[in-house]
């Protein structure tokens, strides 16, 4: 309100009145503004005696539509679609971060990526949940709290996969660096979990140098956080004396039984584990150790090593033994000449056949199919090597080496990559010319038979009297779908007889359901459960009685029909107690049938005539909420489901009656 | 051009993807009953699938023409493959041709003689790199330009899948310096 001069008289003092809204100069009394808009807050009085102050609420979010329609209607009423999704965003949000229990800034952060995300349409063809959940999932990582996706995962019952998938593509797209996970960060969240009481802080520091430790000894790499950690708590806690069995530990931890004593043994192999449980406080050791898939791998190698050796002493043992044996035939065969010279004849003959077979074979694995024949053809080569030896020293080093350990092992143990790598290369360059030859014949469209042989290719097809007796086969098999295809393409004729033919494309059978006509609330439930099937765990027969005896004990049906699911039950009660504020003309009849299974007994019964007020009609009961009147089973559930969106996902008892939507993540929800 | 240092890596093709049309309607139930080696698949999107055993593959056929071949092991046999498979739907009486043939994914395997620092590789390489250990336990880097993904594992292996042979290499020539960066030295 910068000093104004009067435009008649030039006076520069001003009145301003604000409860009028007016300037008037005080010197000629002329009024320079009328209705000023002012910034100050009116209040009004109430029926009831009290005072509100004048005004709505604008969302700071929302476009220029302002909702004029009266300061009731506190839900997503004229406004635009984009709106409502934030808005809808935001609560679910809200609702499952504080099941997390992350504070109010992680998820104004979490909503802002929702923002984001839905203004880059990533929102599109993907479950809300999951890109809700994937929000969530990035403020945890960049803030840095001990939230695992695994968590996230439980509480929506989704695939950890799916979600991982979904939180991947949003950081990419968002552009935002999600930090790697530190394993060190669940540690106190998981002692805290496992009791440790006094010395939960000694047992905790404990846990994260042997997790240095173990990071330093390459165990963390390509690994999941929690199973380390758990590997590391357990073993913390028997250093202080705490039994915690393994089954608690993967109960806090989330892992599989088999995943944490890999983990305990690969660490039982590192150094470190040697040391006593003063030492590891005191010392850290230096040396670091190879990831275990190395070691592996490497293990592997060695043992074929060892295995490659073993056979070569097998056949050097073998060769003694057969030289031990010529000695003694020899001695035998002193005693008859004549064999002799036969003998040497034999060797001059084989020698030359076999040359050439030895080399190959002793090279080789001792694949003895007859043990005689090798041992003898080793003692022959052993023959022929002395034998040549003495003549030609030389030539002999290239082709037999029957006694010798060879070297081959060094040649196998050698640089691996060099050896194959030199001819591969090769290859590949030879793939990538060829590729530019065999250009031409593509244009063409002619099949080049170049290196086709035909006759092996005849030989993939059945001849005659195979393919009938197929041809029987596969018809009798398939009858039921041939029928199916015959009828429908009857159908399709005579539709296009008529000129009535459509082109159906395979939907989705979406269930719509004739409404249940019945005359009392039981036959009603009855009628839905047989179309329904909804839970084995639901006692159908007290449900049927509810109608009849209002005091029977609906503590049963409680633990009858949320078995194991408190929340549940917790839901529902808000869900009751929400219903009771909502007016009957806007509540439908589906929300009648929650009372039906409702946890809230006594009180509605005290307030409610149950047993006598069946046949009434809908309108004489207003205030209270009774199965009153035929029930009719509505598919304006669907439309409801804005009001319904207070309770949420969690609803599960409007759910199972109505929503079909619901209908399936429910059941398995029941399931758990 | 090739790796740093005299050591040069060998690269092993473990699959190669390929398509090609035979511009002919095909009908599926005949090659379904005269085929030894067929499977008819009705469920999603009707197909046969046909084996061959000479190069190893597999090949799905549509009615519409189109052929889908995996398993070979090299971009020439997967060539030989697939027109060994036009072949035999020649005699069995289409009027096969044998067009746009080519070669859509290839995937092979590469071993560094090196551990690689997952965590460090990632931050130093975001945001082509990707690593979530509580998902899967390689980073994945992916290139652009070539359309290839690598997967590179801390024991030092990496898997390449590339629309071509040469891509592959090339990723492989690409990723070398940057997993060299982060390789775990000796102790």
């Amino acid at each position: 309100m910068s000093p104004r001069v009067c435009k008649n008289c030039g006076g520069t003092d001003i009145d301003i009145d604000q409860a009028r809204g007016d300037a008037v100069c005080t010197s000629c009394g002329s009024v320079l503004e009328d209705n000023i808009i002012v910034s100050e807050v009116q209040f009004v009085e109430n029926s009831g005696g009290g005072s509100s102050a004048v005004g709505q609420f604008v969302s700071s979010e929302s476009s220029g539509k302002a909702p004029s329609l009266g300061a009731g209607f506190h839900n997503s009423l004229g406004k635009e679609s984009r709106a409502q999704t934030l808005q809808n965003g935001k609560r679910q949000i809200h609702h499952l971060g504080n099941q997390l229990q992350l504070n109010q800034h992680c998820l104004d952060t979490a909503f802002n990526f929702f923002k984001m995300a839905v203004s880059k349409h990533l929102t599109r063809g993907r479950k809300m949940t999951h890109v809700i959940a994937a929000c969530l999932y990035l403020v945890c990582r960049t803030e840095g709290t001990p939230h695992m996706l695994l968590d996230l995962s439980d509480l929506l019952q989704v695939n950890v996969y799916v979600l991982g998938k979904t939180f991947l593509l949003l950081a990419r797209e968002l552009c935002i660096n999600a930090p790697a996970i530190d394993p060190c960060l669940y540690i106190p969240r998981f002692a805290h979990m496992l009791e440790f009481g006094d010395k939960n802080h000694e047992v905790s520091m404990t846990a994260l140098r042997l997790l240095q430790r173990m990071k330093r000894d390459w165990m963390h790499t390509g690994r999941r956080p929690s199973g380390l950690c758990g590997a590391a708590l357990l073993v913390a806690a028997r250093m202080h004396d705490f039994r915690r069995t393994v089954k608690e530990i993967i109960r806090v931890v989330k892992v599989c039984e088999s995943t944490l004593r890999k983990r305990l043994n690969e660490f039982e192999d590192t150094p470190t584990s040697q040391l006593t449980v003063e030492q590891f406080m005191k010392v850290d050791l230096e040396e670091e150790c190879d990831p275990p898939s190395f070691t592996a791998g490497l293990r592997k190698i060695k043992i074929q090593q060892i295995e490659q050796e073993l056979t070569k002493k097998i056949q050097d043992v073998e060769d003694e033994i057969a030289s031990y044996q010529d000695e003694i035939e020899t001695e035998l065969e002193n005693s008859r000449p004549k064999l002799k010279g036969m003998y040497a004849s034999l060797l001059k003959d084989d020698s030359l056949d076999d040359s050439s077979s030895l080399t190959s074979g002793i090279h080789g694995e001792s694949e003895a199919e007859d043990e005689e024949l090798t041992v003898a053809s080793n003692h022959l080569s052993k023959d022929l090597y002395n034998k040549m030896q003495q003549k030609n020293p030389e030539s002999v080093d290239g082709q037999c080496q029957p006694a010798s350990k060879t070297p081959s092992l060094t040649s196998l143990l050698g640089p691996l990559p060099t050896a194959a790598s030199l001819g591969l290369t090769e290859s590949i360059k030879e793939c990538i010319e060829d590729k530019k030859e065999s250009k031409e014949n593509g244009e063409n469209g002619e099949l080049d038979l170049n290196g086709i042989d035909d006759s092996e290719i005849e030989r993939y097809l059945l001849n005659e009297s195979e393919i009938k007796i197929k041809t029987e086969l596969w018809m009798k098999e398939n009858a039921d779908y041939l029928k199916e295809q015959k009828e429908k393409e009857e159908r399709i004729a005579k539709e296009k007889e008529l000129g009535i033919y459509k082109e159906h494309k395979p939907k989705k059978s979406s269930k719509k359901r004739e409404p249940i006509r019945a005359s009392t609330a039981g036959e009603a439930i009855e009628k839905m459960l047989e179309q329904k099937k909804i839970s084995s765990k639901i006692n159908y027969d007290v449900l049927r009685d509810l109608n009849k005896g209002g005091g029977t004990p609906n503590h049963e049906q409680d633990g009858i029909i949320h078995s194991g699911s408190a929340k549940k039950s917790a839901t529902r009660r808000r869900s009751t107690n929400n219903n009771r504020d909502i007016s009957t003309p806007v509540s439908n009849m589906g929300k009648r049938l929650q009372p039906l299974i409702s946890s809230q007994p006594t009180k509605k019964i005290a307030a409610e005539q149950v047993p006598g007020s069946q046949a009434t009609p809908v309108e004489s009961s207003k205030t209270v909420l009774v199965e009153s009147g035929p029930v009719v089973y509505n598919e304006e559930e669907a439309v409801e489901e804005e009001d319904e969106e207070e309770e949420e996902s969690c609803v599960s008892a409007l759910q199972l009656i109505g929503g079909n939507d619901y209908g399936y993540e429910m059941e398995e929800d029941e399931g758990y | 051009m090739e790796s740093d240092n005299d050591v040069a890596l060998d690269i092993i093709i473990t699959n190669v993807v390929c398509v090609f049309r035979t511009r002919c309607h095909l009908n599926l139930r005949k090659i379904a009953l005269e085929g030894t080696n067929v499977i008819y698949k009705r469920d999603v999107g009707q197909k046969v699938l046909m084996k061959l055993r000479k190069p190893r593959i597999t090949a799905s056929i549509w009615s519409s023409g189109k052929v889908i071949c995996t398993g070979a092991t090299s971009e020439e046999e997967a060539k030989l493959g697939a027109r060994r498979l036009a072949r035999s739907l020649q005699k069995l009486g289409f009027k096969v041709k044998f067009t746009d043939f080519k070669v859509v994914n290839v995937l092979a395997v590469c071993t560094m003689p090196f551990e690689i620092r997952l965590p460090e590789f990632t931050k130093s390489n975001r945001p082509l790199a990707s690593y979530e250990p509580e998902l899967h336990p390689a980073a994945s880097y992916r290139i652009k330009n070539l359309k290839a993904t690598l997967q590179v594992f801390s024991t030092g292996s990496i898997t390449v899948t590339a629309p071509s042979v040469q891509f592959v290499a090339t990723a492989v020539e690409q990723i070398y310096p940057l997993v060299f960066e982060s390789r775990k030295t000796a102790r």
